[in-house]
Parts: structure tokens; C-alpha cells; sequence
């Protein structure tokens, strides 16, 4: 390990594995080290034995939840935008073809204490049982012109200049009321909060199109899910870079990234022994004085013997109640996956409840969503209710996480990724 | 001959460092071996196909990437495996310890009927041989494991290994595939799709 490194990476996350596999393939000499004697940090898989461990105090798994094998229980909830960023870097890097994937089965979101499909499209609009009949017409409208809008032909632009105008004045134009804006800015256009309402359109119009053209790759919902759990991601893009001579050391622990005299980082030293790099990358774990918690996110695994109610038996199923559903400040996110991805046993689904924290009992935030799930069989609250948010934020999907690696890299190599020429192992047989 | 059914199942590899598991899957699949091999064959994983009387069996085989040097291997590697070689050198008694914790560990946590076949490599070094034929033979019946001695260098009993693992694989059974289709991410986006589909 007393050798000279390109990059030394700490931490087995996804972005710093995705970083880790994009390094070696550039040919850097990567070293990527883990504390843990587990791939995947915080975005880790558990089983059902090594959950009980992390949230109780030594209680043993109950007989009726089945065998521990069978779960792969995901620590962090996000689900994958189909033609969203991390898809792209599945194929560019060729990591697809180390995982397998299902569509989810459903995106829905809460009004009134009813669960209720997710309309995206203009035809969709028009079917849905969310809106009243006038409404449906306006939403129409509204789903009609962000789709054909075309920055090319002036005669889809309506007059309006989406680069200045704010979005909620389009809203207004198209005269949509706040329960039909509350749907498309939180549960299409997957906003957090409604900040983005005094922000040009064009972002929104972005986040639609994403979700529309995610939503049109596979059908019935926008999203992806990798069979045994999220923990597979780390481990598909850290298999990439041990393929291009990326040198892996799980249960190191890490005693300090060393600097030089003039401040830049030139090593790391674990075990009593320091590997020197150019580069260091990791994840805010290692870096504990460098960095400031910007909001914390309360999350709680919960575990049913049956599918969400109201969800047609969605084997995977996201809901987002939004913000003035709770009467909050921020939206709470539902995810679900169960025993047909690989990650419950038979008959059981994996429940995520989460939302950034607002007041001292974060745990009682997440009951309206507790609300919609039936009779829970077991619960998890995250066990001290805090995240660092830079690591992973409250959203349920990856593109935040994507926006972050593309700056690393940025960082790091100077430019940008080239998407156009994927790499591809010599000798690969197919 | 009328090709008969073609079955593909994912095959692993698993031993310690330097035992010789790549240089067993260049012997199979290019009929090659080489002194200074790599210590990774730079691969995702390599295609090879057996032909029994009246099927074919082509295996996927994955290259463990080095990433066993320091007990690093991700367990998303034997995930879905249908077949693993556990690797030993026979010159080397503490590989064989290693091999049996290999085992151990697929028998915990892979597919409940995984074919493990246990290879002692490196039989033509029979001089400085440090692990007795016969123990390691007792110690693969009793566990339920195919066993050979293999030399990827002088091609004794690597087509065989892997033609004992074809012949053991269940092929009359249907693939327990989850009930829901698994999609195919494969084009970045639709609208940018490249050359004729």
C-alpha cells in the first residue's frame, strides 16, 4: 500500500465508486479504500441479520420475517430516472451489463389522504381521477405546450421567453389552480420545495421532460430498480475499476489524508503506512472537519406483509406527498420494493419513509406517510434521525447524486465526460 | 447435427491471489497460457460453450478483477452464479484454507443450488506438491462439491472441469426468473440512438 497513487478514493458510496471506475478507465492508478468490511457506505444494502444489528440493541430478527439472505434492505431510498443521468453512465461505462433491472411499477402521489397515479402526459391528464373536469382541460393545455415547446421554433414558444419567465407565471396563464401546480412541481418535476416557483421555466420544463421521456422508455412509471438492492450500484461500478487495475482494501481504516507544507493533499495513511496521490475523493465521512451540515433528512425502513394499499398491488411503487399535504415545508417520499427485486423474502415489502427535518420530533413528521401504509410489520427510524445532506439528500432518485460526480470529475480531469465514446475492455467477448 | 437447446449460466471463480483462476479461464476459452499471466485478464467476463450429446451449454465466466487481493470481493460478483470454481494451488497448503472459506461463503450466501466444483491447479508441479490429492478429494465429497487437479499450464482436466459442471447443471427445469420481466437499459436515450436498430 506504501505506493504512489493517481487517486486514492475513501469510501465505497456510489458517486465515489462511480468516480473510482471513471478514474481507472482514464488509466489513473486508483486506490480505493473502505473503512467498512461492506461495499456501499451509506448507500449500502443490508440483510435482514445486519439491520437488526445496526437499529436495535441485539434483538434477533423475528421467525416471521423470514430468512436474513433474502434482504437486501437499502439504507438510502432513490430509485433511477430511466433517462436520467445515471442510466447514461450504466451504458457509457458498461456497468449495465454486470446488473439486472426492473421498471417500478407505479408513481403516485397523495391529495387529501387518497393516493392517486401520477398523470405526465397531456392524454394522461385528461384520464386522471386527480383533477376536476376543468382543470383536466387547463393541465392538458399546460402539458401540451411544455411538450411541444421547441427552443427553435418561435411559434411554440406562446410569446413567453422560458429562460426569464418564472414558471408559476405560466402556470397562471394556463390558469391551473394550486392543487394541479402542487402535482406537476412536485410529483412530475420532482421539486423538494416551492422554490422553484419564482425560477425561470426552463428548469422546470427540464425536470418534466425528464420525467416524460423516463416515463416513455419503459411505461407505467419513470423509474428503475436494480434486482438485490441499491448496494449493487457501488459494487457494479467498483467491479469497473478493479477490471481497469483499480486496487481495492476494504476494513482499512483511515487515520488522516496527509498535506504538504504548502496545504495540498499528497497522501493518505492507514494502518500506520501512507499511500501517496495526487488526488483525493471521498465521502464527507473522512472528512469530518471539512464539513458543515446543511439539513438533516429522518428516514424509517418499514417492512409489510402486503402491498401499499391503493396501489393496485404495486410490487414497487413511489408516493410523494407533497408539502401542503402534511402541511409542511418539504414533501415526504414513499418508496417501495419488495421479494420480486431479490431484496425481501416472499410475500414481504421494503417501505422507505423520508423527509428533510423540520421541527425536534422528526420521527412523528413521517406519520402522514406511516398513514398510508396499512399494518407495518417492523420499523427502523434512522438511528440518530441526522444525515449529512451533501451525501445523500432527500430526493428519491440520482440525479443530484449524478450532478455531483460530473463535478468531481470535472475537477479532477479538467474536462468534461465524453459520452460519445464509451470505454470498452479489449478483450470483452461481446 | 441438429444444434441441440442452448443453456447460458453464469460462472464465477473464486481462490486466493495468484492460484491461477484467470489463467484456467484462458486455457478454456483461448486455448492459451502464458508464465507472466496479468494479475487480471481486463475483461468483464468471457463467453465459452460446452457441447454435451444433446445440448449446449455456454457459460458467462467472471473474472474476480484482483479485487480478492485484500478480502475486497464484492458479493454482487456471485450474485446469480449458477456455477463457481473454487481454486487451490496444490503447492500451497494455505490456498486450500482459503478455498474451503470460499465455500463456505457461497454456500451461505449465493444461490441455494449453485454447482461448486473445487480445482487443486497446478498439478503439474506434482514435486512440490503440499496438499494431499486424496484430503482434498474426502473434503469435496463431503461437501456435495465437484473436484478435479487441474494444470492451466499443461491442459490436464480444464476442458473436464468445466464439462463436469455442464453435465451436473440442472437444464430441464425452467429458470426461475422473477415473475415480471427484467428490462434492458442498453441505449443512453432513445433519441440518440446510433446506427439502424
Amino acid at each position: 500500500m506504501d505506493d504512489k497513487y493517481d487517486c486514492i478514493v475513501l469510501g465505497t458510496g456510489l458517486k465515489e465508486c462511480i468516480i473510482s471506475g471513471l478514474m481507472s478507465v482514464e488509466r489513473k492508478k486508483v486506490l480505493h479504500m473502505d473503512r467498512n468490511d461492506f461495499y456501499g457506505g451509506e448507500s449500502a444494502s443490508l440483510t435482514l441479520d445486519q439491520l437488526f444489528q445496526r437499529f436495535t440493541d441485539g434483538q434477533k430478527p423475528p421467525e416471521s420475517l423470514g430468512s436474513s439472505r433474502d434482504y437486501q434492505i437499502d439504507l438510502i431510498p432513490k430509485f433511477i430516472m430511466a433517462n436520467g443521468a445515471l442510466v447514461n453512465m450504466l451504458v457509457f461505462t458498461g456497468v449495465n451489463r454486470y446488473l439486472e433491472f426492473k421498471k417500478v411499477d407505479g408513481s403516485f402521489v397523495m391529495r387529501g389522504g387518497k393516493v392517486y397515479k401520477v398523470p405526465a402526459t397531456d392524454v394522461e391528464a385528461l384520464k386522471s381521477s386527480l383533477m376536476g373536469f376543468f382543470q383536466k382541460r387547463k393541465c392538458k393545455n399546460f402539458f401540451a405546450f411544455a411538450q411541444n415547446y421547441d427552443d427553435a421554433d418561435p411559434s411554440t414558444h406562446k410569446g413567453f421567453n422560458i429562460d426569464e419567465t418564472p414558471i408559476k407565471d405560466i402556470f397562471e396563464y394556463y390558469g391551473l389552480d394550486d392543487n394541479t401546480v402542487e402535482f406537476i412541481g412536485h410529483a412530475v418535476a420532482l421539486n423538494k420545495d416551492d422554490s422553484y416557483l419564482t425560477r425561470p421555466a426552463r428548469e422546470t420544463f427540464d425536470r418534466m421532460k425528464l420525467y416524460a421521456d423516463s416515463l416513455a422508455r419503459y411505461g407505467s412509471s419513470p423509474y428503475l430498480y436494480p434486482l438485490y438492492g441499491l448496494g449493487e450500484l457501488p459494487q457494479g461500478f467498483a467491479r469497473l475499476s478493479a477490471i481497469y487495475g483499480g486496487t481495492y482494501m476494504l476494513q482499512k481504516p483511515i487515520e488522516e489524508v496527509v498535506y504538504n507544507d504548502e496545504g495540498r493533499v499528497c497522501g493518505v495513511k492507514s494502518e500506520g503506512e501512507v499511500a501517496a496521490c495526487d488526488f483525493v475523493v471521498g465521502d464527507p465521512s473522512y472528512f469530518p472537519d471539512k464539513v458543515r451540515q446543511t439539513g438533516s433528512v429522518v428516514r424509517c425502513i418499514c417492512i409489510l406483509n402486503h402491498p401499499i394499499p391503493s396501489t393496485d398491488n404495486a410490487e414497487s411503487c413511489q408516493i410523494i406527498v407533497p408539502q401542503r399535504q402534511a402541511g409542511r415545508n418539504s414533501d415526504i417520499y414513499i418508496s417501495c420494493v419488495s421479494y420480486a427485486h431479490n431484496v425481501a423474502a416472499p410475500g414481504k415489502w421494503i417501505v422507505l419513509v423520508s423527509t428533510t427535518v423540520e421541527t425536534d420530533n422528526p420521527l412523528k413528521e413521517l406519520e402522514p406517510g406511516f398513514a398510508l401504509l396499512g399494518e407495518i410489520e417492523a420499523r427502523f427510524p434512522s438511528k440518530d434521525g441526522v444525515f449529512i445532506t451533501t451525501s445523500y439528500d432527500a430526493t428519491t432518485h440520482f440525479e443530484t447524486s449524478c450532478d455531483d460526480v460530473f463535478k468531481v470529475y470535472r475537477a479532477i480531469t479538467g474536462h468534461d465526460i465524453d459520452f460519445d465514446n464509451p470505454p470498452r475492455p479489449d478483450q470483452d467477448d461481446e | 447435427m441438429a444444434a441441440g437447446k442452448v443453456f447460458q449460466f453464469k460462472l464465477v471463480l473464486l481462490g486466493e491471489a495468484a492460484v491461477g483462476k484467470s489463467s484456467l479461464v484462458l486455457r478454456f476459452v483461448k486455448g492459451q497460457f502464458q508464465e507472466f499471466q496479468e494479475s487480471t485478464i481486463g475483461a468483464a467476463f468471457l463467453t465459452q460453450s460446452v457441447c454435451l450429446d444433446d445440448v449446449t451449454v455456454k457459460f458467462e465466466i467472471w473474472d474476480t478483477a484482483g479485487q480478492e487481493r485484500y478480502n475486497s470481493l464484492a458479493p454482487m460478483y456471485y450474485r446469480g452464479a449458477q456455477a463457481a470454481i473454487v481454486v487451490y494451488d496444490i503447492t500451497n497448503a494455505d490456498t486450500l484454507a482459503r478455498a474451503k472459506a470460499w465455500v463456505k461463503e457461497l454456500q451461505r450466501q449465493a444461490s441455494p443450488n449453485i454447482v461448486i466444483a473445487l480445482a487443486g491447479n497446478k498439478c503439474d508441479l506434482a514435486s512440490k506438491r503440499a496438499v494431499d490429492d486424496e484430503e482434498a478429494a474426502q473434503y469435496a465429497e463431503d461437501n456435495g462439491l465437484l473436484f478435479l487437479e487441474t494444470s492451466a499450464k499443461g491442459a490436464i482436466n480444464v476442458n473436464e472441469i468445466f464439462i463436469a459442471i455442464a453435465k451436473k447443471l440442472p437444464k430441464n427445469t425452467v429458470e426461475t426468473r422473477p415473475a415480471k420481466p427484467v428490462v434492458q437499459i442498453d441505449e443512453p436515450s432513445s433519441s440518440k440512438k446510433k446506427g439502424c436498430c
